[in-house]
């Protein structure tokens, strides 16, 4: 237990020094995750109620498709998208390969099924008469959407928390696609499986307590956004 | 104002609503009457243009409404259902939601609100939040906030339920104000009741709704009665109706609405020996033609209770059927509908 106790010490030294690489890496991943995760909910959050408010045909397979989606092996999707993003892919043009931003497709596509597959539940828990309600009223498409929303902020502000707790804890696509480069892809996931494998363990549990107190910092953050009590 | 033409609507393929026409008129004041189930919820929503039916149109003056009507279609009427839900927010904010939507400005919104709230006996609670409410506060507050937005065509899902008889009758005295003061614009009214005594006192056309069909029931011949148990526990009961008991072939028992079809009762102008077990002896009140020349006569008679039974012109001739003459009105127990 002494190599825990060590790189725990360890870890604290280097977030207390303020470590410039720790924060770059740290600050890296917090741009990643954020842009994913507005990306991954600003499409996920709308489909979520389309699924769960609309009659079509095919819905109900879409609706599968999208909980399918959610047991996604990351690996897979950035396997999947390195052969689009690869100079020989159809994307190649981009140039994005070995770049934050081909980590953030990863983690968007990772994050939608979650955004997509949640919300639709959280709006199909809402009561179908609030739908109604502002309907009848005389609200429109929008203004029914965001009332029905504002009935499920509980549930859409878990929604958004999972998102982003998939996205910040997402390695293997950022691996894959972002390929761990220093100072430029390092995610705070991937430098903790890299430091891990190269035998500094108090570097990687250093990176990993920035990992959990983003984590919090967020959560926090969107309680606090939800506003307290009902009506 | 609007209609429904050739209406089938299912739910889960199970068929809830079948209807060749069903409109209400502008400015009308219509109550369809019905027990749980019978399709009034799902008729007021098709009304609402809140859903499409499966089969069928849905006409607005005359004018077919779109699968997907635009909001200024959908915003002329409006449906308060039968356990209505408020928004998030204060009971100012409900009342207020309507108008904000179409756009009306903040001092407008404001004054609205409190000139309803006033009405509806809600000033106290404008700034009460919906967990704070009990259900009849509730009700009226929905009511209150489908009023504000003055719609063409208002539909109540039994509006009284949660509400007790002083509340019910601010309701209908609201109604009747805002019915007063539309003169210009026609207000219609559309009330799904399984309450007869709101559809007599408040209705000037009464629709009996059963299993999803209209009844070609008038509401002479509905009545709302406490089936006892048959006395030899058979199905074969006798219901207490005015000062009359009316024979009913059924399983049921406890308060149900009786209807007697008006083309399922015999008329003579004595009693004649038949296999009918209700035999009702009175006098004609009214006899009216359902048009100038037509065929088809509608004999209104005082048989303890007032019946309304339809017979050929040629049958009413041919029985002498006048104002204030003696008939039998006579039916089977088995004709008697019960829902």
């Amino acid at each position: 237990m002494d190599f825990l106790a060590e790189g725990f010490r360890r870890a604290v030294a280097l977030l207390l020094s303020g470590d410039a690489e720790v924060l770059g890496i740290a600050l890296l991943t917090l741009k990643v995750a954020v842009v994913a995760t507005i990306l991954a909910c600003g499409i996920g959050l709308p489909l979520g109620y389309f699924l769960a408010t609309r009659r079509f045909w095919g819905r109900r397979a879409a609706l599968t498709a999208v909980n399918t989606a959610l047991a996604f092996p990351t690996v897979v999707v950035g396997l999947l998208l390195y052969g689009l993003l690869s100079r020989r892919g159809p994307l190649g043009g981009l140039g994005w390969l070995y770049t934050w931003q081909a980590i953030v497709i990863g983690d968007v596509l990772l994050a939608l099924p979650i955004a997509a597959a949640l919300s639709a539940a959280a709006v199909q828990g809402v009561d179908p008469r609030v739908r109604r309600t502002a309907e009848t009223l005389g609200a429109g498409r929008w203004r029914t959407a965001w009332t029905v929303a504002r009935e499920a902020r509980f549930a859409l502000a878990a929604v958004i928390t999972a998102a982003f707790g998939q996205v910040v804890a997402e390695i293997g696509a950022a691996m894959i696609v972002g390929g761990n480069i220093r100072g430029s892809t390092r995610t705070l996931t991937t430098a903790v499986a890299l430091y891990t494998s190269q035998g500094d363990f108090g570097l990687a549990l250093a990176l990993g307590l920035v990992l959990i107190a983003m984590a919090l910092i967020v959560n926090v953050a969107l309680q606090a956004l939800q506003g307290k009590g009902d009506g | 104002m609007v209609e429904l033409r050739g209406v089938r609507h299912r739910y889960d393929g199970r068929l809830v609503l079948n209807l060749d026409h069903f409109a209400v008129p502008a400015g009308a004041l219509v109550a369809v009457v019905g027990h749980n189930g019978s399709g009034k919820s799902t008729l007021l929503r098709l009304l609402a243009l809140l859903e499409a039916p499966t089969e069928g149109q849905v006409l607005w003056e005359g004018a077919p409404v779109p699968r997907r009507p635009p909001a200024a279609l959908r915003r002329r009427v409006t449906l308060v259902e039968q356990r209505p839900i408020l928004l998030r927010g204060s009971v100012r904010d409900n009342l207020g939601f309507g108008l904000q939507v179409r756009g009306v400005g903040r001092t407008a919104v404001n004054r609205e609100v409190e000139t309803v709230a006033e009405q509806f006996g809600l000033t106290a609670l404008l700034e009460r939040r919906r967990h704070e409410l009990s259900d009849g506060e509730v009700q009226r507050v929905a009511v209150a906030r489908a009023l504000a937005v003055r719609p063409d065509v208002l539909l109540l899902d039994e509006p009284a339920s949660s509400a007790d008889r002083a509340a019910a009758g601010t309701l209908y005295r609201a109604l009747a104000q805002e019915r007063a003061t539309r003169a210009e614009r026609p207000f219609a009214v559309c009330i799904a009741s399984h309450q007869l005594e709101d559809a007599y006192r408040w209705a000037d056309d009464i629709r009996a709704l059963a299993e999803g069909r209209l009844s070609p029931v008038t509401p002479e011949n509905l009545f709302r009665v406490d089936l006892p148990a048959g006395t030899d526990g058979g199905d074969l009961k006798h219901a207490r109706v005015g000062s009359i008991d009316i024979a009913v072939s059924t399983d049921r028992t406890g308060p149900v609405v009786l209807a007697v079809a008006p083309t399922d009762i015999f008329v003579s102008r004595e009693p004649l020996p038949s296999s009918a077990r209700n035999v009702l002896a009175g006098r004609v009140t009214r006899i009216a033609a359902t048009r100038p020349g037509g065929g088809v006569v509608h004999v209104t008679a005082d048989v303890g209770v007032e019946l309304v039974a339809v017979v050929t012109a040629e049958a009413a001739r041919d029985l002498a059927l006048a104002p204030d003459a003696p008939v039998v009105f006579s039916f089977k127990a088995s004709a008697v509908r019960v829902f």
